[in-house]
């Protein structure tokens, strides 16, 4: 027996996948089924959290290693010095160091360049993952949504003052569809906040989800030509199974999810895209660049918000805040 | 050069020879720039640059072997279970997590390197460190564990018992 108490073998099962969890390197469904047994069982929490805490400490401790200056001089001494004879020989060391340096500022644009391109499709990838993460944990399997559906005022409170507009859209926008829930909500490990609107109709589940775009793009190769919608142009993709249809406002993602044909999720996120994201500049007006902080936000916050949260280390829980007694 | 830093703190951490260290760095920039011509455009230049250094680097570990400043170990795919997971410290400062990392063989550390403090893909470290897939998750996996198991022993040998509430609840679970 061992002294953290994973007596069962559904935890050693998870255990042996908390790593491959951590490295975001699991399939949607694996992840979802951990963070569900992350819900009910301490044990394995903890040891996550332990991991995290070990990881993060990590990265802490080798970002604030220095790099001395010398490092930098001493690779562009060894490039001057590789540099071809005849060079240093016909004008001097100028031109070899001018040659050199030249080809460090090319060489470097095109890796600053490049590493920003490669880190926006990461940050898409993981902004992709995480919302049918959202719409795969908090709608189909969290059934976090009411049978009957709940009342625009109730949804208008949980989503707050700035984001209470989007429901009349969604409303509209969305024919045949009948919007369920919606509330803010996030993923572990993520401090991604995700907009969530839960429709039903044409008998499946199909969630709109809006996050903030903090200055990341879609993948152009992934744009539909053929779908623009009033000059917005749709972002099409598929993960686990669901299919997403998406563009990008000013400031922020919107993605429809859902498991119907990708047709017809590309035809509702047509039909929904321009007055969505005519709403959203509004939206973002209304926020300032810290608002989208809940705590930030108290003055537009309702009497009443439920705020369904999960935190850092797996656990699931309905946050109720209550304001003025 | 916007990768240097990068690499710097890997090579260092690896070879805790700062001299050292910067001499892989600048050979690791020469061979890019030799071979530049041979990068695909629209790869990934990062983990090129870092494939290029740990190339270099099994050459001066090869050298290293040699006079015995590397740690090797008996079981490079940690197939050896290891024995109760370790009850790492609540607060964990940097230069613990530092010692604790420098005392976890370097076949482990370079992996656990390259996951969590440069956040590349299994397949990347693959191809980076030409090794398959499955190597790549069973050293991760073993190397995190040791650094925790490392992390446990500093907080004993400051007196420090690292969970005590933690540990005693999970008997009683």
């Amino acid at each position: 027996m061992n002294t953290l108490g994973f007596d069962s073998e559904r935890c050693e099962r998870i255990r042996q996948q908390l790593d491959s969890y951590l490295s975001n390197e699991l399939l949607v469904e694996t992840a979802t089924e951990i963070v569900c047994h992350l819900e009910s069982c301490e044990a394995c929490s903890r040891d996550l959290e332990s991991r995290m805490r070990v990881r993060d400490a990590l990265q802490r401790a080798v970002a604030k290693q220095p790099v001395s200056d010398s490092v930098r001089a001493g690779v562009l001494r060894k490039l001057r010095e590789s540099q071809p004879r005849y060079l240093v020989r016909t004008n001097g060391r100028r031109w070899a160091v001018g040659l050199a340096a030249i080809a460090f500022l090319l060489f470097s644009l095109f890796a600053g360049e490049w590493l920003s391109l490669y880190r926006g499709e990461q940050l898409i990838a993981s902004i992709l993952k995480l919302g049918v993460s959202d719409h795969l944990i908090c709608a189909i399997k969290g059934h976090n949504y009411p049978e009957l559906a709940n009342s625009p005022d109730q949804i208008r409170k949980k989503l707050g003052a700035p984001y209470a507009p989007l429901l009349q859209v969604v409303q509209e926008r969305l024919p045949g569809f009948e919007v369920l829930e919606g509330h803010v909500c996030s993923i572990p490990g993520s401090n991604r906040k995700y907009v969530h609107f839960i429709t039903r109709g044409q008998g499946t589940i199909l969630s709109v989800i809006l996050t903030e775009r903090n200055g990341a793009s879609l993948p152009k190769g992934k744009f539909l030509a053929s779908a623009e919608s009033a000059g917005l142009s749709i972002y099409e993709d598929h993960l686990s199974g669901m299919k997403i249809a998406g563009f990008e406002s000013a400031q922020y993602f919107a993605f429809v999810i859902s498991d119907l044909s990708q047709k017809q999720v590309l035809q509702l996120a047509r039909g929904l895209a321009p007055a969505l994201n005519e709403k959203l500049h509004t939206t973002a007006l209304m926020l300032t660049p810290n608002a989208n902080d809940w705590a930030a936000d108290a003055v537009n916050r309702p009497i009443l918000t439920e705020t369904r949260e999960c935190h850092e280390k797996g656990r699931c829980r309905v946050q109720e805040q209550r304001q003025n007694g | 050069m916007p990768h240097l830093a990068d690499l710097y703190r890997t090579a260092s951490l690896l070879l805790r020879d700062r001299h050292e260290a910067e001499d892989l760095i600048q050979d690791t920039y020469l061979e890019a720039w030799k071979s530049f011509h041979r990068f695909e455009m629209g790869t990934n230049c990062r983990a090129w640059l870092f494939k290029i250094m740990f190339h270099r680097l099994h050459h001066v570990r090869r050298r290293l072997v040699k006079t015995s400043r590397v740690v090797t170990i008996d079981d490079p795919d940690g197939q050896v279970e290891l024995a109760a997971e370790p009850v790492v410290p609540q607060e964990i400062r940097d230069e613990d997590v530092l010692n604790a990392l420098e005392k976890v063989a370097v076949e482990f550390r370079e992996i656990v390197l390259l996951a969590d403090v440069e956040e590349f893909s299994y397949k990347e470290i693959a191809e980076t460190l030409r090794i398959p897939l499955g190597t790549v998750m069973s050293r991760l996996s073993r190397g995190r564990k040791l650094l925790r198991q490392e992390l446990a022993e500093v907080a004993r040998s400051y007196g420090i018992d690292p969970c005590p509430k933690q540990a005693g609840a999970a008997e009683t679970a």
